[in-house]
């Protein structure tokens, strides 16, 4: 169930991942997101809902930032290998923040029948351009050998 | 003064309902996230890849709503307005890919509800567990989300 683009041998304890930075967050992009997401929350469309609400502003989808997090783990693993991953939502994303994923590998396993992927657990981040966080998150990928 | 919430909720079970995955959603949310990968978006390279079609990304079941089963339900059982929410924290625990054209039934329960003290006030915490299931009644994905509500 993966494809591979980089082998558990690739990888070890303390490899950090290829930060994955994305462009600054627009208004249209969070209209995007809401139409493909389905979350239509005015927070993130209306400004004048935002500052109703005591939040000054409209902020990004916190879903939108976990996807570029995911993004990160599958541009660095490869699409398909992704078994968990996990995020708290630390700092809000306004317009305008650019957001840079970076993670780095904190463990690595064996298969438990031995003939499996190998499974990759990651300590995941997420940053604004002021280096605040605003996600933080773990990940388990699998990986599969060079065999 | 912070608001009441209703804490009743917690151990409810929605309605299970089933989601059919578009092949057109799954690029239109791969784009809105910016993430190009063919894998996704591109048919002819997906079909020679190893699923023989896209499969969705990571966070696409977040996509698996119901009328009967979403947020706006949730605010109404809680009796909290929309104005109130941020989402907290999220996970997903993949087993099987998530493939287009394929039903999935979705089973969303509260599994905790709690209040704390945040930075700005009173919070409360609530937790939603969504089990997807496909035809083989094979288990394809967990998502457990946090919605935190200021009081």
């Amino acid at each position: 169930m993966q494809y591979a683009k980089v082998y558990a041998e690739d990888v070890q304890v303390g490899s950090e991942m290829p930060p994955l930075v994305k462009p600054p967050i627009e208004q249209i992009q969070l209209t995007r997101y809401a139409g493909a997401s389905g979350d239509f929350n005015p927070i993130h469309q209306d400004a004048t809902f935002a500052k109703a609400a005591g939040m000054g502003d409209v902020f990004a989808h916190g879903m939108l930032s976990m996807g570029f997090v995911a993004q990160s783990v599958t541009d660095w693993f490869g699409v398909g290998t992704v078994r968990k991953v996990g995020v708290r939502f630390a700092a809000l994303v306004r317009l305008g923040d650019v957001v840079t994923c970076r993670g780095k590998v904190v463990a690595k396993r064996p298969s438990k029948d031995g003939d499996g992927p190998s499974l990759v657990d990651l300590e995941l981040w997420a940053e604004n351009q002021k280096g605040e966080k605003v996600i933080t998150g773990k990940a388990t990928a699998a990986l599969i050998s060079r065999g | 003064m912070p608001i009441q919430i209703n804490t009743s909720v917690k151990g409810k079970e929605y309605a299970p309902y089933r989601v059919s995955v578009e092949r057109g959603k799954i690029k239109e949310f791969a784009r809105a996230i910016g993430d190009l990968s063919p894998l996704y978006l591109d048919d002819a390279v997906a079909a020679a890849g190893p699923w023989g079609d896209i499969i969705a990304p990571p966070t696409f079941p977040i996509t698996f709503r119901d009328e009967g089963a979403d947020t706006g339900v949730l605010l109404r059982d809680l009796g909290v307005d929309i104005g109130r929410i941020l989402h907290g924290e999220q996970e997903f625990e993949h087993f099987k890919p998530i493939r287009p054209g394929q039903t999935y039934l979705c089973r969303n329960r509260v599994t905790d509800i709690y209040e704390k003290a945040g930075k700005s006030g009173p919070m409360a915490f609530v937790i939603r567990e969504t089990t997807v299931t496909d035809a083989d009644n094979d288990i394809v994905a967990v998502m457990r989300g946090t919605t935190v509500v200021r009081l």
